[in-house]
């Protein structure tokens, strides 16, 4: 990297805010997804706005690739440095600015923790309703880039849902104020098309959040099964009947037992094949004849046993051991892939009778948790990254396992976003055509692409998209053109 | 799944037999294997928090750890500098789910960079007067306090510190020392209150003063003796000094196995004489969370090494032994207490996070007659003590403070309970700085004086 460019970048962020050279580089390497690694040519922390779009506008003169980063807990690699590209960190970038009650909403530094912001706004009996089950470090910048879900955006929607406003700092260094909240905003909506991006439109500074009340009553209620079906036959007939519960969170044996063993144990039964934890919220007349109807679809599916969580430190409990599925997995395998598949609801129960057999074929021990309502499922495959055959097994299986989704009307991504890891992915399930739509909306934000390149959308070298799709796409596209 | 040629393939295993080797004293790579990278942890590590460094975070230490084993970075200054950054406070194992061990990593790391270190003489003599002289010596110990106490009496130590360097910076740090009869140490065997019909069945315990606890706040010490006994507890009181936790987090391994094996001979001996075996009890959190580490420690001593298990398993912090008290109704805290004002318990992190011991002080300050209580959010953050910390990285340890200082003023809390001699000074000298009107008190000091016997 050029000397003067890093003397002038150091100038700007002062000498905390810059990791120019060394061992402190390393660590960067990789997000979430361990198996995918670059080394960066330099970190920059910037405090403020100013002083990143001060340092994005050098980068931009530079013609330097920069990849945004956020807590880097992402599992598709969207965080993973690129040849010849920096890394700006948010990790400076952690001040509440403003709770506003009255208004229901906060804005922040796009650094700020996702549970940081549900603390801030707890003395006002708000929360921020997103909760990815990694809310304890990952991000409000971070889940703006990958439309974050969490178990509770069954009820709630997921991250693009709660977003108000942004600032963001564009590839040339401009800085782009979208932060005053419009109901209604004139001309496209730039707010909703960022959402999600993956950092490849620009790099978000500040956000504005829509808070969510507490709810009166939350009851929180634990089924245990002794079959996966029953508990995805739970679900269905749940949804059918139109019940509304806030979350619906499937575990099977697998993690149960490794959550268990994990400072997270939360009291499932070690026997159990799976458990379904159901939430509902609202006023304690609709809880309590919601939860009526909850426990007889439950009791009619076979469920062995039924708890309430008594408390909220009890619920607390039942749910830290949801959310610590995917850290206590690695008490039992050395690492761990996790899919990210999304089917129609309908599906669910076929999916992972699928998922389990593609994994039995390739002798692979598999985990699955699911964000049931949202027909999302994690199947987390166990392996070792130093048996290569056993990698080359797991990302078959991965592979196989995103065929299956597509060819049954599902999708690549539930909530980890495409990143890296899912680039061919993206070839299968879009078509030329689809693709070059999405890059020309990318090169009106970020024309020279410098913006983590090569993440989301498979692009060659030579600029040209690349396609593969399936011959399921290309059947359902034909037949979705005969319609129209 | 595309890699794309720009990325490293996964990784494959290395071709020489043992590829680690030249690492094996300074990186626990089988344990660096337990992180999965999930970075649950990165969020409360208050190094990270401040910095904003992957570098300076939990994982990202591990992380270096691991590539430093398989030969993809160098123990360097880098590295070392962000090895020490650590305070060894733990919180990341509190979060970790995959249940890595990060501080028994930590140690070994920096044990294994303390022997690479190529240290200015006064350094290796300050280092070697500290660890190998002073603590393990009750003598040493003694002296330095008395001249310490004479220093500051006389006003000595104001005037010399600015020309002592980083010595006259930690001379200055610490609080008023007592007297010499508050710094008188306790009797060998103290007897337990035999005033109710169960009161046989108290086990009898057996309890470290500790290194500074006596020379710095003596009558902590005394306060938890007496709450033990007034509850029908005999203590004896170990004549073995320091415990060795320092050594342990300071790249001092060998000598650590040293004085835990001093002591852990001693606790054999005393139970043989008693005929029962006794509980090692402790009120430094610090010396608490070491001592139960030392069937680890003294793993492969073929000597002492199924005593110090036994040891380990039996540590308990002395609050332990009274709340379950206070639950089953065989307790009863009945003076009124003399505290008034709002009160904050701090969890020390080598209790919280180190012993697991959260519950069991919140349960006495609760059953204190006439305490009012207020809670601190960031309680399991640390304070920056961290041991020596303070001492060796004095900007840092405050910068740590910090923000609990702030949380602290908000609470409006007039005083600061906490169970750890480290702490405690570390809480005494930020609040000063701040000049803030919070009294700093050990936990003991609370409970005794409301047990009516
Ligand atoms: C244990 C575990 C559980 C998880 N559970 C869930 C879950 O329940 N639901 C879910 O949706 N996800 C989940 N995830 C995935 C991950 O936590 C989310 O994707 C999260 O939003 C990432 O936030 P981050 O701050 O870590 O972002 P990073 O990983 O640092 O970055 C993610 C992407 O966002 C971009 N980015 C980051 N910050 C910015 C910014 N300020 N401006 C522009 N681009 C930016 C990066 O370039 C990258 O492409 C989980 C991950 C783990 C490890
Ligand atoms: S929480 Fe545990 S497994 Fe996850 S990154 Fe931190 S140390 Fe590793
Ligand atoms: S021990 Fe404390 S300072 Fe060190 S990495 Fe863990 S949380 Fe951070």
């Amino acid at each position: 990297m050029d000397a003067a460019l890093i003397a002038a970048l150091r100038n700007v962020l002062g000498e905390a805010g810059l990791v120019g050279s060394g061992s402190r580089l390393v660590p960067y390497e990789s997000d979430g997804l361990a198996m995918l690694r670059h080394t960066p040519e330099m970190v920059l922390l910037p405090r403020t706005t100013a002083e990143a779009a001060h340092s994005m506008r050098l980068l931009a003169e530079a013609g330097v690739p920069v990849v945004g980063r956020g807590a880097g807990t992402g599992l598709s690699g969207g965080a993973t440095p690129v040849e010849g590209g920096v890394v700006i960190s948010l990790a400076r970038m952690r001040d509440v600015l403003e709770v506003d009650p009255a208004g229901r909403l906060a804005r922040v530094q796009a650094g700020v923790v996702n549970a940081d912001l549900t603390r801030a706004a707890a003395p006002h009996g708000l929360f921020y309703a997103p909760d990815p089950s990694s809310q304890m470090a990952c991000t409000i910048g971070g889940n703006v880039a990958e439309n974050s879900g969490g178990p509770h955006c069954f009820m709630h929607g997921s991250t693009t849902r709660h977003i108000l406003g942004l600032v963001i700092v564009c590839a040339d260094g401009e800085v782009l104020d979208l932060s005053e909240p419009q109901p209604d905003p004139s001309g496209y909506d730039l707010i909703g098309s960022f959402v999600g991006s993956e950092g490849t439109l620009g790099l978000v500074t500040e956000v504005t959040v829509k808070l969510t009340r507490v709810p009166p009553v939350t009851e929180t209620l634990l089924a245990v099964f002794p079959g996966l079906d029953g508990a995805c036959d739970s679900v269905s007939d749940m949804i059918a009947a139109r019940l509304e519960p806030s979350a619906l969170e499937i575990l099977d044996r697998l993690t149960i037992q490794a959550v268990e063993a994990s400072v997270f144990a939360a009291g499932y039964p070690k026997t159990a094949e799976a458990v379904l934890l159901v939430e509902l919220e609202g006023s304690a007349l609709e809880v309590d004849v919601t939860s009526k109807d909850v426990l007889a679809i439950l009791e009619q599916r076979g469920a062995i046993e039924l708890r309430k969580a008594r408390d909220p430190l009890e619920r607390r409990k039942l749910w830290a051991g949801r959310k610590g599925a995917f850290g206590a997995m690695g008490r039992i395998a050395p690492d761990l892939y996790v899919a990210d598949a999304v089917v129609p609801r309908t599906k669910l129960r076929r999916m992972v009778a699928r998922t389990a057999e593609i994994c039995r074929e390739r002798n692979l021990r598999l985990a699955t948790v699911f964000h049931a309502g949202d027909g999302n499922l994690h199947p987390n495959i166990c392996y070792d990254r130093r048996d290569l055959d056993e990698v080359k097994r797991v990302l078959e299986a991965g592979r196989m396992i995103l065929q299956e989704c597509i060819a049954a009307g599902g999708s690549l991504t539930g909530e980890h976003g495409v990143g890296l890891e899912k680039l061919e992915g993206m070839d299968m399930l879009f078509k030329q055509a689809d693709l070059a739509t999405m890059c020309r909306m990318r090169d009106a934000w970020d024309p020279e692409r410098r913006m983590n390149p090569g993440k989301l959308l498979p692009v060659r070298a030579c600029r040209e998209v690349r396609t593969n799709p399936l011959p399921g796409v290309e059947a359902r596209d034909a037949a979705a053109g005969a319609e129209s | 799944m595309s890699t794309g040629k720009e990325f490293a393939p996964p990784d494959a295993t290395p071709p020489q037999a043992d590829p680690i080797a030249h690492a094996r004293d300074l990186v626990d790579y089988a344990a660096s294997l337990d992180c999965i990278h999930c970075g649950l942890c990165i969020s409360s590590c208050p190094t990270y928090r401040i910095s904003g460094r992957e570098s300076a975070s939990p994982r990202g230490r591990i992380h270096l750890m691991r590539a430093a084993a398989e030969s993809r970075v160098e123990a360097d200054a880098d590295f070392a500098e962000e090895m020490d950054y650590c305070l060894v406070c733990r919180n990341c194992e509190s979060v970790c789910p995959a249940g890595v061990q990060f501080g028994r990593m930590m140690e070994l790391t920096r044990d294994g960079l303390e022997s690479r270190r190529q240290r200015k003489l006064s350094a290796r003599l300050a280092r070697w007067l500290g660890f190998r002289i002073v603590l393990p010596s009750r003598l040493a110990l003694r002296l330095v306090g008395t001249l310490t106490r004479l220093m500051q009496v006389t006003g000595l130590a104001r005037m010399f510190a600015p020309a002592l360097g980083a010595a006259g910076r930690a001379l200055q740090s610490l609080p008023a020392l007592p007297p010499a009869r508050e710094r008188a140490l306790l009797p060998a065997r103290n007897r337990g209150l035999r005033n109710t019909g169960d009161s046989d069945a108290r086990p009898a315990l057996f309890m470290l003063e500790g290194c500074a606890q006596p020379e710095l706040f003596g009558h902590v010490n005394r306060s938890t003796v007496d709450a033990l006994c007034a509850a029908g507890h005999d203590v004896h009181v170990a004549r073995a000094v320091c415990c060795g936790a320092l050594h342990a987090h300071n790249g001092e391994l060998d000598q650590a196995r040293q004085l835990a094996r001093i002591y852990v001979q001693e606790w054999v001996r005393s139970c043989a004489a008693e005929g029962a075996e006794l509980i090692p009890i402790t009120n430094a959190s610090g010396c608490g969370a070491h001592l139960r580490e030392y069937g680890e420690l003294l793993a492969g001593d073929a000597q002492c090494g199924a005593d110090a298990a036994r040891f380990s398993a039996l540590v308990r912090d002395w609050s332990e032994l009274l709340s379950p008290r206070i639950a089953d109704g065989s307790l009863k805290l009945t003076a009124p207490t003399n505290v008034s004002g709002p009160v904050a318990w701090d969890d020390p992190c080598h209790l919280c996070h180190g012993q697991g011991v959260r519950e069991d002080p919140r349960v006495l300050l609760k059953a204190i007659p006439g305490l009012e209580q207020v809670e601190l959010h960031d309680s399991e953050s640390c304070c920056g003590s961290a041991g020596i910390y303070s001492l060796l990285r004095p900007a840092d340890g405050a910068a740590i403070l910090a923000p609990k200082l702030e949380t602290l003023a908000n609470s409006g809390a007039r005083t600061l309970v906490t169970s750890n001699p480290g702490c405690q000074m570390q809480w005494l000298a930020g609040i000063r700085s701040k000049g803030m009107d919070v009294r700093v008190v050990h936990l003991a000091e609370l409970v005794q004086p409301t047990q009516r016997t």
